[in-house]
Protein backbone atom coordinates (compact mmCIF):
# COMPACT_ATOMS: atom_id res chain seq x y z
CA UNK A 1 0.00 0.00 0.00
CA UNK A 2 2.85 2.36 0.87
CA UNK A 3 4.26 1.79 -2.61
CA UNK A 4 0.98 2.76 -4.30
CA UNK A 5 0.27 5.70 -2.00
CA UNK A 6 3.74 7.12 -1.69
CA UNK A 7 6.58 5.78 -3.82
CA UNK A 8 4.66 5.38 -7.10
CA UNK A 9 3.23 8.96 -7.17
CA UNK A 10 6.64 10.34 -6.21
CA UNK A 11 8.32 8.35 -9.01
CA UNK A 12 5.69 9.47 -11.57
CA UNK A 13 6.12 13.11 -10.47
CA UNK A 14 9.92 12.91 -10.75
CA UNK A 15 9.95 11.21 -14.17
CA UNK A 16 7.19 13.37 -15.70
CA UNK A 17 8.53 16.58 -14.16
CA UNK A 18 12.08 16.09 -15.45
CA UNK A 19 10.97 14.70 -18.84
CA UNK A 20 8.59 17.53 -19.67
CA UNK A 21 10.85 20.25 -18.34
CA UNK A 22 13.51 18.96 -20.76
CA UNK A 23 10.95 18.45 -23.55
CA UNK A 24 10.54 22.22 -23.86
CA UNK A 25 14.13 22.48 -25.10
CA UNK A 26 14.04 19.48 -27.51
CA UNK A 27 12.18 20.29 -30.73
CA UNK A 28 12.46 16.70 -32.08
CA UNK A 29 9.34 15.05 -33.65
CA UNK A 30 9.31 12.33 -30.94
CA UNK A 31 9.43 14.99 -28.24
CA UNK A 32 6.66 16.97 -30.01
CA UNK A 33 4.53 13.81 -30.28
CA UNK A 34 4.99 13.17 -26.58
CA UNK A 35 3.77 16.65 -25.61
CA UNK A 36 0.81 16.31 -28.03
CA UNK A 37 -0.28 13.07 -26.32
CA UNK A 38 0.37 14.41 -22.85
CA UNK A 39 -1.66 17.55 -23.46
CA UNK A 40 -4.59 15.31 -24.47
CA UNK A 41 -4.20 13.31 -21.22
CA UNK A 42 -4.15 16.53 -19.21
CA UNK A 43 -7.34 17.70 -20.95
CA UNK A 44 -9.05 14.43 -20.04
CA UNK A 45 -7.86 14.69 -16.43
CA UNK A 46 -9.18 18.28 -16.31
CA UNK A 47 -12.57 16.95 -17.48
CA UNK A 48 -12.59 14.52 -14.56
CA UNK A 49 -11.69 17.37 -12.19
CA UNK A 50 -14.89 19.09 -13.33
CA UNK A 51 -16.92 15.96 -12.50
CA UNK A 52 -15.19 15.76 -9.10
CA UNK A 53 -16.02 19.42 -8.43
CA UNK A 54 -19.67 18.81 -9.29
CA UNK A 55 -19.81 15.72 -7.08
CA UNK A 56 -18.23 17.65 -4.21
CA UNK A 57 -20.77 20.48 -4.64
CA UNK A 58 -23.63 17.98 -4.48
CA UNK A 59 -22.15 16.35 -1.38
CA UNK A 60 -21.63 19.65 0.50
CA UNK A 61 -25.19 20.81 -0.18
CA UNK A 62 -26.71 17.38 0.53
CA UNK A 63 -25.09 17.52 3.98
CA UNK A 64 -26.48 21.03 4.54
CA UNK A 65 -30.00 19.88 3.64
CA UNK A 66 -29.76 16.69 5.74
CA UNK A 67 -28.57 18.61 8.81
CA UNK A 68 -30.94 21.52 8.13
CA UNK A 69 -28.19 24.06 8.81
CA UNK A 70 -29.20 27.77 8.61
CA UNK A 71 -29.83 28.68 4.95
CA UNK A 72 -30.41 25.06 3.87
CA UNK A 73 -33.24 26.29 1.66
CA UNK A 74 -30.68 27.84 -0.69
CA UNK A 75 -29.11 24.41 -1.10
CA UNK A 76 -32.50 23.02 -2.17
CA UNK A 77 -32.77 25.85 -4.72
CA UNK A 78 -29.27 24.99 -5.99
CA UNK A 79 -30.30 21.34 -6.40
CA UNK A 80 -33.50 22.27 -8.22
CA UNK A 81 -31.76 24.81 -10.48
CA UNK A 82 -29.05 22.33 -11.35
CA UNK A 83 -31.55 19.55 -12.01
CA UNK A 84 -33.77 21.72 -14.23
CA UNK A 85 -30.76 23.05 -16.18
CA UNK A 86 -29.32 19.56 -16.72
CA UNK A 87 -32.68 18.08 -17.76
CA UNK A 88 -33.51 20.93 -20.14
CA UNK A 89 -29.94 20.91 -21.51
CA UNK A 90 -29.74 17.17 -22.07
CA UNK A 91 -33.24 16.25 -23.19
CA UNK A 92 -34.73 19.35 -24.83
CA UNK A 93 -31.71 21.21 -26.17
CA UNK A 94 -29.18 18.57 -27.27
CA UNK A 95 -26.68 20.25 -24.95
CA UNK A 96 -26.65 23.38 -27.09
CA UNK A 97 -27.76 26.96 -26.52
CA UNK A 98 -28.60 27.51 -30.17
CA UNK A 99 -29.74 25.09 -32.90
CA UNK A 100 -30.01 26.33 -36.50
CA UNK A 101 -29.79 29.91 -35.28
CA UNK A 102 -32.71 29.46 -32.88
CA UNK A 103 -32.36 29.70 -29.11
CA UNK A 104 -32.97 26.45 -27.23
CA UNK A 105 -34.47 26.06 -23.74
CA UNK A 106 -30.95 25.69 -22.37
CA UNK A 107 -29.97 28.94 -24.12
CA UNK A 108 -33.03 30.65 -22.66
CA UNK A 109 -32.07 29.58 -19.12
CA UNK A 110 -28.54 30.87 -19.73
CA UNK A 111 -29.58 34.21 -21.26
CA UNK A 112 -32.38 35.02 -18.84
CA UNK A 113 -31.10 33.66 -15.53
CA UNK A 114 -27.33 33.10 -15.58
CA UNK A 115 -26.41 36.31 -17.43
CA UNK A 116 -28.59 38.76 -15.42
CA UNK A 117 -27.81 37.05 -12.08
CA UNK A 118 -24.04 37.20 -12.59
CA UNK A 119 -24.20 40.74 -14.00
CA UNK A 120 -26.28 41.86 -11.00
CA UNK A 121 -23.87 40.31 -8.50
CA UNK A 122 -20.97 42.15 -10.10
CA UNK A 123 -22.74 45.47 -10.63
CA UNK A 124 -23.81 45.86 -6.97
CA UNK A 125 -20.09 45.98 -6.16
CA UNK A 126 -20.09 49.59 -7.39
CA UNK A 127 -22.47 50.55 -4.58
CA UNK A 128 -20.51 48.72 -1.88
CA UNK A 129 -17.16 50.05 -3.13
CA UNK A 130 -18.50 53.63 -2.99
CA UNK A 131 -19.81 53.10 0.54
CA UNK A 132 -16.58 51.39 1.69
CA UNK A 133 -14.42 54.11 0.10
CA UNK A 134 -16.41 56.81 1.93
CA UNK A 135 -15.90 55.12 5.31
CA UNK A 136 -12.40 53.67 4.97
CA UNK A 137 -10.34 55.74 2.51
CA UNK A 138 -8.83 58.26 4.93
CA UNK A 139 -5.52 60.06 5.07
CA UNK A 140 -4.58 58.64 8.51
CA UNK A 141 -0.84 58.63 7.72
CA UNK A 142 1.58 60.02 5.13
CA UNK A 143 1.50 56.72 3.20
CA UNK A 144 -2.31 56.66 3.24
CA UNK A 145 -2.40 60.28 2.04
CA UNK A 146 -0.07 59.41 -0.83
CA UNK A 147 -2.24 56.45 -1.79
CA UNK A 148 -5.34 58.63 -1.59
CA UNK A 149 -3.80 61.30 -3.84
CA UNK A 150 -2.64 58.70 -6.40
CA UNK A 151 -6.09 57.06 -6.41
CA UNK A 152 -7.86 60.37 -7.01
CA UNK A 153 -5.50 61.32 -9.85
CA UNK A 154 -5.90 57.89 -11.53
CA UNK A 155 -9.68 57.93 -11.10
CA UNK A 156 -9.81 61.37 -12.74
CA UNK A 157 -7.27 60.52 -15.45
CA UNK A 158 -9.08 57.34 -16.52
CA UNK A 159 -12.44 58.95 -17.38
CA UNK A 160 -13.37 61.62 -19.96
CA UNK A 161 -14.85 63.98 -17.34
CA UNK A 162 -11.59 63.97 -15.37
CA UNK A 163 -9.55 64.44 -18.55
CA UNK A 164 -11.79 67.36 -19.48
CA UNK A 165 -11.75 69.11 -16.08
CA UNK A 166 -8.11 68.40 -15.20
CA UNK A 167 -6.22 67.51 -18.41
CA UNK A 168 -2.91 67.00 -16.56
CA UNK A 169 -4.34 63.95 -14.71
CA UNK A 170 -4.11 61.98 -17.98
CA UNK A 171 -0.31 62.31 -18.21
CA UNK A 172 0.23 61.62 -14.53
CA UNK A 173 -2.06 58.57 -14.71
CA UNK A 174 -0.10 57.20 -17.68
CA UNK A 175 3.16 57.75 -15.78
CA UNK A 176 1.82 56.13 -12.59
CA UNK A 177 0.56 53.08 -14.51
CA UNK A 178 3.57 52.65 -16.77
CA UNK A 179 6.38 53.43 -14.36
CA UNK A 180 5.44 53.23 -10.68
CA UNK A 181 2.77 50.52 -10.98
CA UNK A 182 4.79 48.46 -13.51
CA UNK A 183 7.89 48.51 -11.32
CA UNK A 184 5.99 47.37 -8.22
CA UNK A 185 4.04 44.71 -10.12
CA UNK A 186 7.19 43.45 -11.82
CA UNK A 187 8.89 42.99 -8.46
CA UNK A 188 5.87 41.05 -7.17
CA UNK A 189 5.75 38.92 -10.35
CA UNK A 190 9.45 38.07 -10.16
CA UNK A 191 9.09 37.10 -6.50
CA UNK A 192 6.00 34.96 -7.16
CA UNK A 193 7.64 33.31 -10.20
CA UNK A 194 10.81 32.46 -8.29
CA UNK A 195 8.65 31.00 -5.52
CA UNK A 196 6.72 28.93 -8.09
CA UNK A 197 9.98 27.61 -9.61
CA UNK A 198 11.32 26.71 -6.16
CA UNK A 199 8.07 24.96 -5.22
CA UNK A 200 8.03 23.07 -8.54
CA UNK A 201 11.61 21.83 -7.98
CA UNK A 202 10.68 20.75 -4.44
CA UNK A 203 7.63 18.84 -5.74
CA UNK A 204 9.59 17.18 -8.57
CA UNK A 205 12.39 16.12 -6.23
CA UNK A 206 9.92 14.87 -3.63
CA UNK A 207 10.71 17.35 -0.85
CA UNK A 208 7.19 18.84 -0.96
CA UNK A 209 4.65 16.03 -0.51
CA UNK A 210 1.49 17.75 0.70
CA UNK A 211 -0.18 17.03 -2.68
CA UNK A 212 -0.13 13.32 -1.79
CA UNK A 213 -2.75 13.97 0.88
CA UNK A 214 -2.69 13.67 4.64
CA UNK A 215 -2.79 9.86 5.06
CA UNK A 216 -0.96 8.21 7.91
CA UNK A 217 1.67 6.92 5.46
CA UNK A 218 2.81 10.44 4.52
CA UNK B 1 -19.50 72.08 12.78
CA UNK B 2 -18.25 69.05 14.74
CA UNK B 3 -21.80 67.81 15.24
CA UNK B 4 -22.47 68.14 11.51
CA UNK B 5 -19.19 66.32 10.70
CA UNK B 6 -20.07 63.56 13.17
CA UNK B 7 -23.46 63.07 11.54
CA UNK B 8 -22.02 63.14 8.03
CA UNK B 9 -19.26 60.65 8.74
CA UNK B 10 -21.79 58.05 9.87
CA UNK B 11 -24.25 58.83 7.09
CA UNK B 12 -26.73 56.10 6.13
CA UNK B 13 -25.11 54.06 3.36
CA UNK B 14 -28.41 54.01 1.45
CA UNK B 15 -27.84 57.71 0.68
CA UNK B 16 -24.49 56.78 -0.90
CA UNK B 17 -26.23 54.00 -2.86
CA UNK B 18 -28.81 56.52 -4.09
CA UNK B 19 -26.09 58.97 -5.22
CA UNK B 20 -24.31 56.21 -7.14
CA UNK B 21 -27.58 55.08 -8.73
CA UNK B 22 -28.35 58.65 -9.85
CA UNK B 23 -24.79 59.17 -11.12
CA UNK B 24 -25.16 56.01 -13.21
CA UNK B 25 -28.69 56.53 -14.48
CA UNK B 26 -28.79 60.22 -15.33
CA UNK B 27 -25.82 60.23 -17.79
CA UNK B 28 -27.26 57.13 -19.46
CA UNK B 29 -30.57 58.96 -19.98
CA UNK B 30 -28.95 62.29 -20.88
CA UNK B 31 -25.40 61.64 -22.19
CA UNK B 32 -23.03 64.60 -22.24
CA UNK B 33 -20.72 62.97 -24.81
CA UNK B 34 -17.25 64.09 -23.78
CA UNK B 35 -14.42 63.24 -26.20
CA UNK B 36 -12.51 59.99 -25.57
CA UNK B 37 -8.73 60.22 -25.48
CA UNK B 38 -6.90 57.20 -26.94
CA UNK B 39 -4.01 55.70 -24.97
CA UNK B 40 -0.89 54.14 -26.58
CA UNK B 41 -1.82 50.80 -24.95
CA UNK B 42 -5.12 50.54 -26.85
CA UNK B 43 -3.60 51.95 -30.02
CA UNK B 44 -1.04 49.10 -29.89
CA UNK B 45 -3.80 46.49 -30.45
CA UNK B 46 -5.60 48.63 -33.04
CA UNK B 47 -2.45 49.34 -35.07
CA UNK B 48 -1.45 45.69 -35.16
CA UNK B 49 -4.86 44.57 -36.46
CA UNK B 50 -4.92 47.50 -38.90
CA UNK B 51 -1.56 46.36 -40.27
CA UNK B 52 -2.63 42.74 -40.90
CA UNK B 53 -3.23 41.88 -44.56
CA UNK B 54 -6.62 40.57 -45.72
CA UNK B 55 -7.11 36.86 -44.92
CA UNK B 56 -4.72 36.87 -41.93
CA UNK B 57 -5.66 34.64 -39.02
CA UNK B 58 -6.93 36.54 -35.98
CA UNK B 59 -7.59 34.52 -32.83
CA UNK B 60 -9.93 36.00 -30.23
CA UNK B 61 -10.16 34.25 -26.87
CA UNK B 62 -13.11 35.51 -24.84
CA UNK B 63 -11.95 34.46 -21.38
CA UNK B 64 -14.75 35.87 -19.27
CA UNK B 65 -18.25 35.08 -18.05
CA UNK B 66 -21.43 37.16 -17.71
CA UNK B 67 -20.21 38.91 -14.52
CA UNK B 68 -17.68 40.86 -16.63
CA UNK B 69 -20.01 41.34 -19.59
CA UNK B 70 -20.46 45.14 -19.18
CA UNK B 71 -16.71 45.75 -19.54
CA UNK B 72 -15.53 42.98 -21.84
CA UNK B 73 -18.43 42.53 -24.25
CA UNK B 74 -17.94 46.04 -25.76
CA UNK B 75 -14.23 45.21 -26.21
CA UNK B 76 -15.09 41.94 -27.98
CA UNK B 77 -17.66 43.63 -30.22
CA UNK B 78 -15.27 46.44 -31.20
CA UNK B 79 -12.43 43.98 -31.96
CA UNK B 80 -14.70 41.73 -34.02
CA UNK B 81 -16.09 44.67 -35.99
CA UNK B 82 -12.53 45.77 -36.75
CA UNK B 83 -11.38 42.26 -37.72
CA UNK B 84 -14.40 41.59 -39.94
CA UNK B 85 -14.05 45.00 -41.57
CA UNK B 86 -10.43 44.12 -42.40
CA UNK B 87 -11.60 40.74 -43.85
CA UNK B 88 -9.49 38.77 -41.41
CA UNK B 89 -10.22 35.10 -40.76
CA UNK B 90 -11.39 34.97 -37.16
CA UNK B 91 -11.06 32.01 -34.79
CA UNK B 92 -12.81 32.32 -31.44
CA UNK B 93 -12.92 30.33 -28.25
CA UNK B 94 -13.24 30.68 -24.48
CA UNK B 95 -11.46 29.16 -21.49
CA UNK B 96 -14.39 30.02 -19.22
CA UNK B 97 -17.10 27.36 -19.32
CA UNK B 98 -19.79 29.68 -17.95
CA UNK B 99 -19.00 32.25 -20.64
CA UNK B 100 -19.36 29.92 -23.64
CA UNK B 101 -22.91 30.81 -24.67
CA UNK B 102 -22.21 34.52 -24.12
CA UNK B 103 -19.10 34.35 -26.32
CA UNK B 104 -21.07 32.48 -28.99
CA UNK B 105 -23.84 35.09 -28.99
CA UNK B 106 -21.26 37.89 -29.38
CA UNK B 107 -19.72 36.14 -32.40
CA UNK B 108 -23.10 35.36 -33.97
CA UNK B 109 -24.51 38.89 -33.53
CA UNK B 110 -21.42 40.77 -34.82
CA UNK B 111 -20.96 38.34 -37.73
CA UNK B 112 -24.62 38.81 -38.71
CA UNK B 113 -24.25 42.60 -38.53
CA UNK B 114 -21.10 42.48 -40.71
CA UNK B 115 -22.49 39.90 -43.17
CA UNK B 116 -19.99 37.17 -42.24
CA UNK B 117 -20.67 33.43 -42.42
CA UNK B 118 -19.69 30.75 -39.89
CA UNK B 119 -17.16 28.27 -41.22
CA UNK B 120 -16.21 30.56 -44.09
CA UNK B 121 -15.28 33.86 -42.42
CA UNK B 122 -15.11 32.83 -38.78
CA UNK B 123 -15.32 29.85 -36.47
CA UNK B 124 -16.24 29.75 -32.80
CA UNK B 125 -14.62 26.69 -31.24
CA UNK B 126 -16.38 26.93 -27.89
CA UNK B 127 -14.92 25.59 -24.64
CA UNK B 128 -12.84 22.55 -23.81
CA UNK B 129 -11.24 21.59 -20.47
CA UNK B 130 -7.56 21.92 -19.76
CA UNK B 131 -6.71 25.67 -19.89
CA UNK B 132 -2.88 25.54 -20.15
CA UNK B 133 -2.79 22.00 -21.50
CA UNK B 134 -5.52 22.92 -23.97
CA UNK B 135 -3.33 25.76 -25.28
CA UNK B 136 -0.44 23.29 -25.65
CA UNK B 137 -2.77 20.87 -27.46
CA UNK B 138 -3.86 23.66 -29.83
CA UNK B 139 -0.23 24.62 -30.33
CA UNK B 140 0.54 21.07 -31.39
CA UNK B 141 -2.59 20.33 -33.45
CA UNK B 142 -5.69 22.52 -33.51
CA UNK B 143 -7.88 19.76 -34.99
CA UNK B 144 -7.04 17.26 -32.24
CA UNK B 145 -7.80 19.85 -29.58
CA UNK B 146 -11.06 20.89 -31.28
CA UNK B 147 -12.32 18.22 -33.72
CA UNK B 148 -15.63 20.14 -33.92
CA UNK B 149 -16.65 23.74 -33.32
CA UNK B 150 -19.33 24.97 -30.89
CA UNK B 151 -22.09 24.18 -33.43
CA UNK B 152 -20.72 20.59 -33.75
CA UNK B 153 -19.42 21.12 -37.33
CA UNK B 154 -16.14 19.36 -38.13
CA UNK B 155 -13.24 21.82 -38.01
CA UNK B 156 -11.06 19.87 -40.45
CA UNK B 157 -11.68 21.19 -43.95
CA UNK B 158 -13.41 24.41 -42.86
CA UNK B 159 -12.59 27.18 -45.40
CA UNK B 160 -11.81 29.65 -42.58
CA UNK B 161 -9.12 27.28 -41.22
CA UNK B 162 -7.42 26.65 -44.57
CA UNK B 163 -3.66 26.53 -44.02
CA UNK B 164 -4.05 26.61 -40.23
CA UNK B 165 -2.59 23.54 -38.50
CA UNK B 166 -1.83 24.90 -35.06
CA UNK B 167 -1.20 28.11 -33.10
CA UNK B 168 2.02 28.76 -35.03
CA UNK B 169 -0.22 29.71 -38.01
CA UNK B 170 -2.05 32.41 -36.04
CA UNK B 171 -1.02 35.95 -37.02
CA UNK B 172 -2.42 37.72 -33.99
CA UNK B 173 -4.11 36.59 -30.80
CA UNK B 174 -6.04 38.71 -28.33
CA UNK B 175 -7.27 37.35 -25.02
CA UNK B 176 -10.03 39.36 -23.35
CA UNK B 177 -9.74 38.19 -19.78
CA UNK B 178 -11.58 38.67 -16.50
CA UNK B 179 -9.00 36.67 -14.53
CA UNK B 180 -7.20 33.37 -14.79
CA UNK B 181 -7.18 31.55 -17.23
CA UNK B 182 -6.53 34.56 -19.40
CA UNK B 183 -3.71 36.71 -20.73
CA UNK B 184 -0.89 35.35 -18.52
CA UNK B 185 -1.86 31.76 -19.27
CA UNK B 186 -1.98 32.46 -23.03
CA UNK B 187 1.47 34.01 -22.82
CA UNK B 188 3.09 31.28 -20.70
CA UNK B 189 1.70 28.25 -22.55
CA UNK B 190 1.03 29.78 -25.96
CA UNK B 191 3.01 32.76 -27.19
CA UNK B 192 6.26 31.81 -25.52
CA UNK B 193 6.39 28.41 -27.27
CA UNK B 194 4.38 28.88 -30.48
CA UNK B 195 5.64 32.37 -31.33
CA UNK B 196 2.55 34.32 -32.35
CA UNK B 197 2.04 38.02 -31.68
CA UNK B 198 -0.31 38.75 -28.84
CA UNK B 199 -2.40 41.55 -27.35
CA UNK B 200 -4.74 41.66 -24.39
CA UNK B 201 -7.89 43.13 -22.98
CA UNK B 202 -9.05 42.99 -19.40
CA UNK B 203 -11.42 44.37 -16.80
CA UNK B 204 -10.43 47.75 -15.38
CA UNK B 205 -9.45 46.27 -12.03
CA UNK B 206 -7.07 43.75 -13.65
CA UNK B 207 -5.40 46.12 -16.10
CA UNK B 208 -2.72 47.64 -13.80
CA UNK B 209 -1.44 44.12 -13.03
CA UNK B 210 -0.81 43.50 -16.74
CA UNK B 211 1.38 46.55 -17.35
CA UNK B 212 4.67 44.66 -16.72
CA UNK B 213 3.76 42.31 -19.63
CA UNK B 214 3.05 45.34 -21.78
CA UNK B 215 6.26 47.16 -20.94
CA UNK B 216 8.37 44.04 -21.56
CA UNK B 217 6.75 43.50 -24.98
CA UNK B 218 5.18 40.19 -23.99
CA UNK B 219 1.90 41.69 -25.15
CA UNK B 220 1.91 44.51 -27.68
CA UNK B 221 -1.24 46.29 -26.51
CA UNK B 222 -3.75 46.34 -23.70
CA UNK B 223 -7.41 47.33 -23.68
CA UNK B 224 -8.29 48.12 -20.07
CA UNK B 225 -11.89 48.11 -18.87
CA UNK B 226 -14.78 50.13 -20.26
CA UNK B 227 -12.45 53.08 -20.91
CA UNK B 228 -10.27 50.84 -23.14
CA UNK B 229 -13.34 49.60 -24.99
CA UNK B 230 -14.51 53.20 -25.52
CA UNK B 231 -11.06 54.10 -26.89
CA UNK B 232 -11.24 51.17 -29.33
CA UNK B 233 -14.74 52.19 -30.43
CA UNK B 234 -13.39 55.70 -31.05
CA UNK B 235 -10.51 54.29 -33.13
CA UNK B 236 -12.78 52.18 -35.37
CA UNK B 237 -15.29 55.04 -35.59
CA UNK B 238 -18.27 52.96 -34.44
CA UNK B 239 -19.60 54.21 -31.13
CA UNK B 240 -21.25 51.52 -29.04
CA UNK B 241 -22.06 50.60 -25.45
CA UNK B 242 -18.62 51.57 -24.14
CA UNK B 243 -18.69 55.19 -25.29
CA UNK B 244 -22.28 55.45 -24.00
CA UNK B 245 -21.23 53.99 -20.65
CA UNK B 246 -18.23 56.27 -20.16
CA UNK B 247 -20.43 59.23 -19.19
CA UNK B 248 -21.95 57.15 -16.39
CA UNK B 249 -18.49 55.96 -15.33
CA UNK B 250 -17.22 59.55 -15.34
CA UNK B 251 -20.09 60.65 -13.10
CA UNK B 252 -19.58 57.67 -10.76
CA UNK B 253 -15.86 58.42 -10.40
CA UNK B 254 -16.71 62.05 -9.71
CA UNK B 255 -19.24 61.14 -7.00
CA UNK B 256 -16.84 58.67 -5.32
CA UNK B 257 -13.97 61.20 -5.36
CA UNK B 258 -16.26 63.89 -3.90
CA UNK B 259 -17.45 61.50 -1.16
CA UNK B 260 -13.88 60.46 -0.27
CA UNK B 261 -12.73 64.09 -0.11
CA UNK B 262 -15.74 65.09 2.00
CA UNK B 263 -15.19 62.19 4.34
CA UNK B 264 -11.55 63.23 4.80
CA UNK B 265 -12.62 66.81 5.59
CA UNK B 266 -14.98 65.49 8.30
CA UNK B 267 -12.25 63.14 9.53
CA UNK B 268 -9.85 66.08 10.00
CA UNK B 269 -12.54 68.14 11.73
CA UNK B 270 -13.10 65.30 14.22
CA UNK B 271 -9.43 64.25 14.54
CA UNK B 272 -8.23 63.96 18.10
CA UNK B 273 -11.74 64.03 19.46
CA UNK B 274 -12.59 61.27 21.93
CA UNK B 275 -15.78 59.24 21.80
CA UNK B 276 -16.26 59.37 18.04
CA UNK B 277 -18.80 56.94 16.54
CA UNK B 278 -17.41 53.40 16.32
CA UNK B 279 -17.69 53.27 12.54
CA UNK B 280 -16.16 56.72 12.03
Amino acid sequence: MTFLRRQLPLAITLIMGVTFALQYYIPHPISEDAITHLSKWMQIISGFALVLGLASLFQVHATKIRRKVPGWGYSVILYLAMLVTVLVGLFWSKGQTRVDGLQTGFGWIYDYTMVPLQATMFSILAFFIASAAYRAFRARSREAALLLAAAIVVMMGRVPLGQFLLPWTWDITQWLLNVVNSAARRAILIGVSMGAVALSVKIILGYERSYLGGGKDQ
Amino acid sequence: MKEFARRMISIDRRIIFLLIALATLLPLLHPFGLPIKVSPEVRGVFDHIEGLPKGSVFFLSLDFDPSSKPELEPQAIALLRHAFRKDLRVIGMTHWLTGTALADSIFVSVAKEMGKEPGKDYVFLGWSPGTGSLVIAMGQDLYKAFPTDYAKSATLGMPVLQGVRNLRDVNYLVSLAAGNPGIEMWYVFGKDKYRFEMGGGSTGVMAPGLYPFLRSGQINGLIGGLQGAAEYETLIGVMGKAVAGMDAQSADHFVIISLVLLCNVFYFVLRGEKGRPANA
